[in-house]
């Protein structure tokens, strides 16, 4: 659930700690355009895999006991519908 | 090398597919046939938490294979697809990479939900776990294939 909070906030926001930049098959930490075109995805999933673990592991397990099974597939399916229609984009 | 990494990650696809239908259509409610079982019903019909781990195996793998294919693609299919003014074509496979992202983060959940033994009061969010993952899994199968062959399916 955690993961894909975190992914949708950097995606938004275009926080990525790191870019791959394939012409050139460097890692930037920093944006660097005379390197061509750069994939941002691979630090998307890195932070969110990062973040989510911290968070999962600073949850008391008592507290994530009480979470409804429901939980578990409506954030998800929340995260991808919010994610759909920011991508509308692309199709107008 | 490219050719050889992007046949695996397709053969691994399907695979995948194939599980994860199996599953997902396994967990559809559905009222106990009377008499022999139709292809559908024997399709249906498979021990659904059998295919968890290799679903959360497979998708791993053809998510990483994914991964490394990723520059090849940014370079030489979306330049392509810009040039083409193919926005919807680049717009699904952004929609792609992001349910991809998600469904990793899923896989966790997904698992420990399909864990035996299977409790009856985690049944709702287990079967809408499944169609979600398949979801992605059918998206990112369809889109890939389309991208991959669009060059010869356009006019």
């Amino acid at each position: 659930m955690l993961f894909g909070i975190v992914y949708l906030a950097a995606f938004y926001m275009d926080y990525a700690p790191f870019r791959y930049y394939p012409d050139a098959r460097t890692f930037h930490l920093t944006i660097t355009p005379q390197d061509g075109p750069a994939i941002l995805w691979y630090g998307w999933v890195a932070v969110a895999a990062v973040a989510s673990a911290i968070l999962a592991a600073l949850v008391p397990r008592s507290l994530a006991e009480r979470l409804r099974p429901g939980w578990a597939w409506v954030v998800p399916l929340g995260i991808m519908v919010l994610m759909m229609i920011y991508e509308r984009r692309w199709f107008v | 090398m490219i050719v050889v990494l992007l046949i695996v990650h397709g053969l691994l696809a399907v695979t995948l597919l194939g599980a994860i239908t199996h599953q997902a259509l396994s967990v559809v409610a559905s009222r106990a046939a009377v008499g022999p079982l139709s292809f559908v019903g024997r399709f249906r019909s498979v021990d659904s938490g059998a295919y968890a781990n290799a679903i959360v195996v497979l998708f791993v793998i053809t998510a990483i294979g994914g991964a490394l294919l990723y520059p090849q693609y940014r370079l030489d299919v979306r330049t392509a697809l810009e040039d083409l003014q193919l926005r919807s074509a680049n717009g699904v496979f952004e929609i792609k990479e992001h349910l991809v992202a998600i469904g990793l983060g899923l896989l966790p959940t997904y698992w420990l939900f399909w864990r035996a033994p299977l409790g009856s009061e985690q049944a709702t969010a287990r079967r809408y776990l499944t169609w979600l993952l398949a979801f992605i899994v059918w998206w990112s199968f369809l889109v890939g294939h389309v991208l991959n062959n669009i060059k010869g399916l356009l006019p």
